[in-house]
C-alpha cells in the first residue's frame, strides 16, 4: 500500500470539508454571530492539511482495492475529526466527546444531538452542523468523486469501496455517469425542497438547513422543538414528501424524472417500502386516535410524520413519540431497524435486505413442504444468486448482533434498557431519536461519555454498513 | 513541481497555521480582557454600591438608637453622614443598570429607604418617642430590615450575574487556549507528514541515485540511475545519466 496516494485522496476530502467550513464562516459573518473566528480558523487548518499532499504527491489514477478501502474508512474518520474542530473552538457545551458525538452524528446523518438549547448556537455553526449532514448524505467519497472532474479508474474503486452492492444495483451505467446521476438527484432534491420551504415562509437559512437535513436523511434541525417548532401542516407535508423521496434508490428516482416511470412502480423494494410505511402510519394512527388525539386528522398528521421520519432514518420530530403507547413505539422501533431503500441516503438494515429475508424465509417454508422442489428467489423477474441472499442474511444477523452487544455495553453504564436498545438502534440505523431518555424531544447530552463513544462507533458501523469496517480491521490478512 | 517550491510550501503552511492560531488566541485574549473590564464595570460596581448602602443603613440604625437614648447631636450627625453616603452609593447603582430587571430592584430600594427615612427625618430626641423601645422595635426596625433586605436583593442579583459572566469567561479562556492546542497537535502531525514526504521524495531518490552511480561504476549498468519525477533530483539524475553516457561514448573520465 502507498500511504502517499491515500494521503492525496484524503487531501481532496479535506478540501471539501474546508470549503463547507469556509461557507459556514461566511454565513456566520453575514449574521454577525460569535462562531466566525472558530469557523475561519478551522477552514484554514483543514485547507492547509488538504492542500499539502496535493502539492507533494503527483496525480495518479491507479489505486488498489486496499488503498480504496483505506481512503474510504480514513475519509470518514478524518471528516468526523475535522468536524470536531469548530465545535471545540466555539466552546461550551462542546467538550471533546460532545464535539465528536455531534460531528459523527452529523457526517453519518444520524441526527442525534447533545445540544439542549440548539437555538443558542450561532447560525454559522448551525450551518456547518447541517453541512456535515449534506456532505455525509450520499457518502463523502461519492460526493467528492461526483464533484471532481475525473479520477479515472480510481473513481470506480473508491465508489465500490464506499457503496454497498445493494446500492450499486439499479445503476447500469459507467461509474462517472452513476456519480453524476447521484449528484443531480441529490442537488436537485435539495434545491426543490429549499424553494418549497422558502415559499411556505421559512427563512432561507432555515429552508436550506432543513433541506440539507431532509435530503441527507439526517434530522438536525435549527430549532429546539425540531419541525414541531413551525407548527405548520404545510411545512410538515413538504418535509414528508422529500423524506419519502430521499428514502428511494437515487437511480430509480433519476429514471422516473427522465421519463421511465415504470421502473419505479415495478420495483419490489419501492412497493414494499411504500406499503410498509402506509401500514405503519395506519397502525399508529389507529392506536393514537381517541386516546392521544381527539381528531383523526391529528392522529394521521403526527403518525405519518413520525413514521416517515423514522422509516427513512431522518429523525425529525413533530411530536414527542416517546410518550406514545407501547404499540406505536414498537412499530417505530421496527422502522428504526429497517429504514429505507439501498442506494438512497438512508441508513438501517435497508428495505432490500428485509425483502430478501422475507423471500428466503418463504423459500425455506416451501422447501420444508416440498423437499425435492427447486425454488428460485426472484426480484423484479430477475433470479437472485444465493451468495447475495446469504450476504443479506448474514448482514441482518451481524447487525442485530452488534446492536445487542452495544445495548449490553450501554446498560453496563447504568442506562435503562429501553433507552439503551432504542438509542443503539437509532445510532446503528443513523436514525437519531430513540425512546426513553433519548426520545424525539430529548437529547443525548445527559448520557455519560463512554456511552456517547459506544454510540458513535455504532453510527460509523451503520454508515459504513459494517463490512467496510470489518474489511478494514482485517486488512492485514488480505492476500 | 520544483523542490524549492515543495519545501517552501511546507514551511509556509506551518507558518500560516501558527500565525492563524496565534491571531485567534490574541483575538480571544483581547476579548477576555474586555470582558473582565466590563465585568468590573457592570457588576462589581453595583455590588460595591450595595455594600456601601448596607453599611450606611446600619450606621443610620446606630444613629437612630443614639437619638432614642437622647444623644441628639451625635445621633443626627451619624445619620446625616450615613444618609449622604447612602445617596452617593444609590446614585452609583441607579446609573449602573446593566442586568435585565435591575431597575425594578433599584426602585424598590429607594421606595423602602424613603419609608425608613420618614422615621428619622422627624424629631425624636426630646419628644415622647425618646426612649420608646417598643416604638423602635414595632415600627422603625422592621422598616430598616425591609430596606436592608431590598439592598441585599439588588446585591444578590449582581452577584449571580457576576458568577454567570465569570463562568462565561472561563469558557472564553478555554476558547483562547483551544487554537493553541489545535495548532500544536496540527504542527506535530504536519511535521510527521512533512518528514514522510521529505524522506519519500528527497532522501529516497538521492539514496537510490547514489546506489545507482556506485552500481554503474562497478558494472557499467546505467538503469539504476533513473529517478522519476519533474523536480531537481530527477534533473540531477538525468544529468548524471548524460554524463555516464558521455563517459561511455568518449571513454573519458
Amino acid at each position: 500500500m502507498r500511504p502517499e496516494i491515500v494521503m492525496r485522496y484524503l487531501g481532496f476530502i479535506l478540501l471539501f470539508n474546508a470549503l463547507f467550513l469556509f461557507i459556514s464562516s461566511v454565513i456566520s459573518r453575514v449574521h454577525g454571530d460569535s462562531s466566525f473566528y472558530s469557523l475561519i480558523f478551522s477552514a484554514t487548518v483543514v485547507f492547509l492539511f488538504g492542500i499539502f499532499p496535493l502539492i507533494f504527491v503527483p496525480s495518479t489514477e491507479k489505486i488498489t482495492n486496499e488503498e480504496g478501502l483505506f481512503i474510504v474508512v480514513f475519509g470518514w474518520i478524518l471528516s468526523c475529526l475535522v468536524g470536531v474542530i469548530p465545535y471545540m473552538l466555539w466552546g461550551e457545551p462542546f467538550s471533546f466527546t460532545n464535539a465528536w458525538f455531534e460531528s459523527v452524528s452529523g457526517f453519518t446523518t444520524t441526527g442525534s444531538s447533545i445540544l439542549s438549547d440548539i437555538e443558542s448556537v450561532p447560525k454559522g455553526l448551525l450551518f456547518w452542523r447541517a453541512g456535515t449532514h449534506w456532505l455525509g448524505g450520499v457518502g463523502i467519497i461519492v460526493f467528492v468523486l461526483a464533484v471532481m472532474p475525473s479520477m479515472g479508474p480510481a473513481a470506480m474503486i473508491l465508489y465500490r469501496s464506499e457503496t454497498s452492492d445493494l446500492a450499486i444495483n439499479n445503476f447500469r451505467y459507467r461509474t462517472q455517469k452513476t456519480l453524476m446521476i447521484i449528484l443531480y438527484v441529490y442537488v436537485g432534491l435539495t434545491a426543490l425542497e429549499t424553494i418549497a420551504l422558502s415559499c411556505l415562509g421559512l427563512s432561507l437559512f432555515d429552508a436550506v438547513t432543513h433541506s440539507f437535513a431532509t435530503i441527507a436523511t439526517g434530522g438536525f434541525s435549527t430549532k429546539n422543538a425540531s419541525v414541531a417548532h413551525f407548527n405548520s401542516p404545510a411545512v410538515e407535508s413538504i418535509i414528508m414528501i422529500f423524506m419519502l423521496l430521499s428514502g428511494i434508490h437515487f437511480g430509480l428516482l433519476f429514471l422516473f424524472v427522465t421519463g421511465t416511470f415504470r421502473k419505479l412502480y415495478e420495483s419490489t423494494m419501492v412497493r414494499y417500502y411504500v406499503v410498509a410505511i402506509l401500514l405503519g402510519v395506519s397502525v399508529i394512527a389507529a392506536n393514537l386516535y381517541g386516546g392521544f388525539y381527539g381528531k383523526l386528522t391529528d392522529a394521521l398528521r403526527y403518525s405519518a410524520f413520525q413514521v416517515i421520519s423514522i422509516g427513512t432514518s431522518t429523525g425529525f420530530a413533530n411530536a414527542d413519540s416517546s410518550v406514545w403507547p407501547p404499540l406505536s413505539q414498537l412499530v417505530l422501533l421496527f422502522f428504526t431497524l429497517q429504514c429505507a431503500c439501498a442506494g438512497s441516503t438512508s441508513g438501517g438494515i435497508k428495505v432490500d435486505r428485509i425483502v430478501l429475508f422475507g423471500k428466503a424465509l418463504r423459500r425455506r417454508i416451501f422447501n420444508l413442504l416440498h423437499p425435492k422442489g427447486v425454488f428460485v428467489i426472484k426480484l423484479g423477474g430477475t433470479a437472485i444468486d444465493d451468495p447475495v441472499i446469504e450476504s443479506a442474511l448474514v448482514y441482518i444477523l451481524l447487525y442485530m448482533g452488534i446492536l445487542l452487544a452495544s445495548t449490553l455495553c450501554i446498560t453496563a453504564f447504568g442506562v435503562d434498557l429501553l433507552t439503551a436498545f432504542s438509542g443503539a438502534a437509532a445510532a446503528m440505523g443513523n436514525v437519531g431519536p430513540g425512546f426513553g431518555l433519548v426520545g424525539s424531544m430529548n437529547n443525548y447530552g445527559q448520557l455519560s461519555d463512554p456511552v456517547k463513544w459506544i454510540l458513535t462507533v455504532d453510527m460509523l458501523l451503520g454508515r459504513l454498513e459494517i463490512y467496510a469496517l470489518i474489511l478494514f480491521i482485517t486488512i492485514r490478512r488480505w492476500k | 513541481m520544483s523542490l524549492r517550491f515543495k519545501i517552501l510550501s511546507g514551511f509556509l503552511i506551518l507558518a500560516v497555521m501558527l500565525f492563524a492560531a496565534g491571531a485567534l488566541s490574541i483575538y480571544e485574549l483581547t476579548n477576555i480582557g474586555h470582558s473582565v473590564q466590563s465585568l468590573l464595570d457592570e457588576n462589581y460596581k453595583s455590588i460595591s454600591a450595595a455594600k456601601n448602602m448596607i453599611e450606611s443603613l446600619e450606621r443610620e440604625d446606630s444613629g437612630m438608637l443614639l437619638l432614642l437614648s437622647g444623644e441628639w447631636e451625635r445621633g443626627r450627625s451619624t445619620i446625616e453622614d450615613a444618609d449622604t453616603d447612602f445617596q452617593k452609593a444609590f446614585h452609583v447603582a441607579e446609573n449602573n443598570i446593566t442586568v435585565p430587571g435591575e431597575d425594578t430592584y433599584v426602585a424598590a430600594v429607594m421606595e423602602s429607604y424613603e419609608a425608613y427615612r420618614l422615621y428619622w427625618n422627624r424629631p425624636i430626641a426630646g419628644t415622647p418617642k425618646q426612649g420608646d423601645l417598643s416604638w423602635y422595635f414595632k415600627q422603625v426596625h422592621p422598616t430598616f430590615l425591609e430596606a436592608k433586605n431590598r439592598v441585599n436583593q439588588l446585591m444578590t442579583l449582581n452577584d449571580q450575574t457576576l458568577y454567570k459572566t465569570a463562568s462565561a469567561l472561563k469558557n472564553r479562556t478555554e476558547r483562547a487556549i483551544m487554537p493553541g492546542i489545535i495548532a500544536i497537535v496540527s504542527a506535530l502531525i504536519f511535521t510527521v507528514i512533512f518528514n514522510f514526504f521529505i524522506n519519500l521524495y528527497f532522501i529516497s531518490p538521492i539514496k537510490k541515485l547514489a546506489a545507482g552511480i556506485r552500481n554503474y561504476l562497478k558494472t557499467g549498468e546505467r538503469s539504476g540511475m533513473r529517478v522519476t519525477g519533474q523536480d531537481e533530483i530527477a534533473d540531477l539524475a538525468a544529468a548524471i545519466g548524460e554524463l555516464s553516457l558521455y563517459r561511455q561514448e568518449t571513454g573519458k573520465d
